[in-house]
């Protein structure tokens, strides 16, 4: 207990001293939130804490249909947070003044530190909450008057004074209450008049990009494999609890999900799990991660490579490779970080999926600006189990997918080289003297399926037999003299040219000289005697 | 589902309620026909938005207007419990200084034309800086450049006595203006009789307003080429006590006309409609009947 470290060197006056003064409020406000989108996340933790709270004991008001649900709408230069959870009660109101106070327990809800409900101060002139509780007949208001509060804290320091906080806070705070209907319950957050220099905090597409990537949401319908993915996390991941989250702008409503659509191509997804070594029948950690996809032999397959979806410039196209850890739903750093905290050794493998690290650990927590977890035992434990599983599971997989793309590749260009002779043969445009050619054609065609034997996928495997068993066929039609260009004889050529008698003997004898030096390699005469052929004619024809 | 309730109670009555649910509900559900298609409101509908969640299967977005910052906060919180927050449109300010400067306390501006625009006003409709007149010729100017046809409803409060001067200048006005459009000055004292009972100054003022209102309507709406259709006005008692008077025109635009235009209901018309006077849930027979100016032409 604190007062157990009493210092008994103090002086008895110091305990009566002021130690945070209202300067500190500034900056801790405007400091504590770098990338303002940060502090949607905030109200949106505590819309979706306050969901949570009121889902647990809502089947004891059978009467209350209400769907739970998060609303966010921005109107002109306001940012407004909505939802029809749990609401704060009389008693909860006045707490809303003390900073960074939270009787939210550590581990059971997505935000506890007390800091966020104000978190608004930073960007605008003010800041509203009003919000009921089930039961209670009155609507309370809070009133934080932001701009009013740094104007005068401005203005003092101008004058070298220091003013402790809490009667600056208490002067630029209002609560009061009217009535309302006693079944209500809900809170609104109004940050009212954001500054110009926050203007992101304003763009409906900025904000639902924002709440898709970072917030407790649902896949979109349109995703196929998010059926899938969900059911699983519901399975694995107790606090798994996806809000209905809309936002309004504009005169349009739309309902947020996470960032995958159904543009992407993506292969089946897999799952693994983190357990406790020292509980295995515990998770640490339940991760679903997935692939690019194509559409190969009819199926959707993995083809590696860095995740990457249709954008102009190359960061849009890489914004969901890799995966993201979430905790409570909401996400905790960037898709760089379970790159920077898992991966050891090929790192780049870390891009090839996308997907989600679900932490089930609650005894990791997330840092304050929720950009990585505080260093404890429990992050230490979960880094260690992941760190031996998921990249390891991941860079094998990438291996596979790798081998079955250059498998597909290879039979799928050897099938077309194939084809473009069987198609030459049926036409029996070949000539004899081709042959040559054609078969070190098939031979490279051998060696390119050659190399890729083995390959995990039963149906790739198939492929390249079936590519196989046709340059088989074609070896043996290219043997097959009838299936060749009938091709000008000797004496044939001697009398188109008309060559005199002496000439004819000496280009015969010519002729059947070279078939004698390559009778060990038919195709080789062919080739010799369709130049000569081929000069003779263009000099003389 | 049960969709939860914010207390309404103090903001209306019965009377109001009827009006606003019947008589204008079921004039708005023909503007919605005629128009085909949802209808734009631009309004003063109060944080409790009791017409908009009234009237909202014909509406489509709204544009609202409020001044009191608590006030428009409220009404951000009453749209989220009604499920009507994404059509919401809030400006913040002073409606007049919106309409006359096209912007708001924070630079917005309204999302121009509408096709019904409902002026709630707490107060009267004429002050010494004439400024809500001016606004709602401002409004009418603003709605032909987009030569959007709409209906517009306004309710003020009857303020007996403190209009007299502007009125009595328009009554003298307009009796010239009646006398000049009818060649047979014969028929001239009939015009003088009436014009001289609107200005007797013992009659309710609610008779001048109404006709006043109706006048200054139609002649807001011809100069910008709008074909203008005025109702009998309705009196009420409103909720503080006070009578309340309210108005609901037809404004619908001819393009292509070079001048003001005539409206197909004519000035005699416009002047014998009179006003209703509802109380409770229903109309019941005013003390307020003006008489009706006669004019037929000699055969």
């Amino acid at each position: 207990m604190a007062s157990d470290i009493v210092n008994t060197n103090q002086v008895d006056t110091e305990d009566s001293e002021e130690l945070f003064y209202a300067a500190a409020v500034q900056i801790l406000s405007e400091d504590l939130y770098p990338r303002k989108l940060e502090i949607i996340r905030e109200y949106i933790q505590n819309a979706s804490d306050a969901l949570d709270d009121w889902i647990r004991i809502s089947d004891l008001i059978p009467t209350d249909r209400t769907e739970p649900q998060i609303k966010v709408s921005i109107q002109q230069k306001s940012l407004l947070i909505w939802d029809n959870g749990i609401g704060m009660t009389e008693e909860d109101i006045p707490k809303l003044k003390r900073i960074a106070y939270s009787e939210k327990k550590v581990g059971e809800e997505a935000g506890y530190k007390g800091i966020g409900r104000l978190a608004g101060i930073a960007v605008a002139d003010k800041l509203k909450i009003t919000t009921t509780s089930y039961g209670d007949p009155k609507l309370h208001h809070f009133e934080f008057r932001a701009a009013d509060m740094r104007r005068d804290i401005s203005d003092k320091k101008r004058q070298g004074k220091n003013e402790p906080a809490s009667p600056v806070i208490k002067r630029h705070t209002s609560t009061w209450w009217t009535d309302i209907d006693p079944d209500d319950h809900y809170t609104l957050v109004e940050i009212r008049n954001i500054k110009d220099s926050c203007e992101e905090l304003l763009d409906p597409d900025v904000v639902t990009e924002y709440i898709g990537d970072i917030g407790p949401v649902d896949f979109s319908p349109e995703f196929e494999p998010g059926s899938l993915i969900s059911d699983n996390l519901r399975v694995f991941v107790p606090d798994y609890s996806p809000k209905a989250i809309c936002l309004s702008s504009d005169g349009k409503q739309v309902r947020v999900y996470k960032p995958y659509t159904k543009e992407m191509k993506v292969a089946t997804p897999q799952f693994l799990d983190v357990r406790d070594p020292d509980n295995p029948a515990e998770l640490l950690a339940y991760c679903w991660y997935t692939s690019n996809a194509e559409e190969i032999l009819d199926k959707m397959r993995a083809t590696g490579k860095i995740f990457s979806v249709p954008g102009e410039k190359v960061e849009d196209r890489r914004r969901f490779a890799g995966l993201v850890y979430k905790l409570f739903g909401f996400s905790i750093g960037d898709r760089s970080l379970p790159e920077r905290t898992l991966w050891t050794v090929a790192r780049v493998r870390a891009q090839w999926f996308t997907g989600e690290i679900h932490i089930v650990d609650k005894n990791v927590q997330p840092t304050t600006s929720r950009s990585d977890f505080i260093e404890n035992v429990a992050r230490a434990k979960l880094y260690a189990q992941a760190q031996s599983r998921i990249p390891l599971i991941l860079n094998n997989y990438a291996q596979t997918i790798s081998d079955n793309r250059r498998a597909y590749q290879d039979a799928e260009k050897a099938k077309h080289d194939l084809e473009k002779i069987q198609a030459q043969l049926n036409n029996g445009s070949i000539e004899r003297s081709d042959i040559k050619v054609f078969k070190e054609e098939l031979e490279k065609s051998f060696r390119r399926l050659g190399t890729r034997k083995n390959t995990s996928d039963k149906e790739i495997g198939n492929y390249q037999k079936e590519v196989r068993r046709l340059a088989e066929s074609l070896k043996e039609e290219l043997n097959n003299p009838k299936k060749l260009k009938k091709e000008q004889s000797v004496s044939d050529l001697a009398e188109a040219l008309h060559m005199p008698t002496k000439a004819r003997k000496v280009f015969l004898i010519v002729m059947e000289t070279l078939q004698q030096h390559y009778s060990k390699d038919k195709d080789e005469y062919h080739s010799v005697a369709d130049k000569i052929r081929q000069a003779l004619k263009d000099k003389y024809v | 589902m049960r969709s939860p309730k914010l207390d309404t109670s103090f903001d209306s009555n019965p009377a109001k309620d009827f009006i606003r649910g019947e008589y204008d509900k079921a004039i708005i559900s023909q503007w919605r026909t005629e128009l085909g298609k949802q209808l734009k409101y631009l309004g003063l509908p109060a944080w409790k938005m009791l017409d908009v969640i009234e009237w909202q299967q014909f509406i489509d977005r709204f544009t609202t207007v409020e001044r009191e910052e608590n006030q428009q906060h409220l009404m951000f919180l009453r749209a989220n419990v009604m499920n009507v927050e994404h059509r919401l449109h809030s400006l913040y300010g002073e409606f007049d200084d919106i309409l006359l400067n096209g912007r708001d306390t924070f630079g917005h501006a309204p999302n121009w034309p509408y096709e019904l625009v409902n002026l709630d006003y707490f107060g009267g409709f004429i002050y010494a800086d004439l400024s809500r007149p001016k606004a709602v010729r401002k409004l009418i100017q603003n709605q032909a450049t987009y030569e959007q046809s709409f209906l517009l409803i306004i309710t003020q409060q009857l303020r007996d006595g403190d209009t007299a001067k502007e009125k009595w200048g328009f009554l003298k006005d307009l009796g010239k203006s009646l006398k000049s459009g009818i060649l047979d000055t014969t028929l001239h004292p009939a015009v003088d009789e009436i014009i001289s009972w609107y200005m007797d100054a013992e009659i309710p003022d609610c008779a001048r307003q109404t006709l006043y209102m109706n006048s200054f309507l139609r002649d807001a709406g011809e100069a910008e080429h709008f074909d203008v259709a005025c109702r009998p006005a309705i009196i009420y008692p409103g909720t503080g006590g006070s009578w309340m008077i309210h108005f609901v025109t037809d404004f619908r635009f001819h393009s292509g006309v070079g001048h003001k235009i005539a409206s197909n209901q004519s000035l005699l018309e416009l002047i014998n409609l009179g006003l209703l006077e509802a109380r409770e849930k229903g109309f019941v027979p005013t003390r307020f009947v003006q008489p009706k100016l006669s004019i037929r032409r000699k055969k």
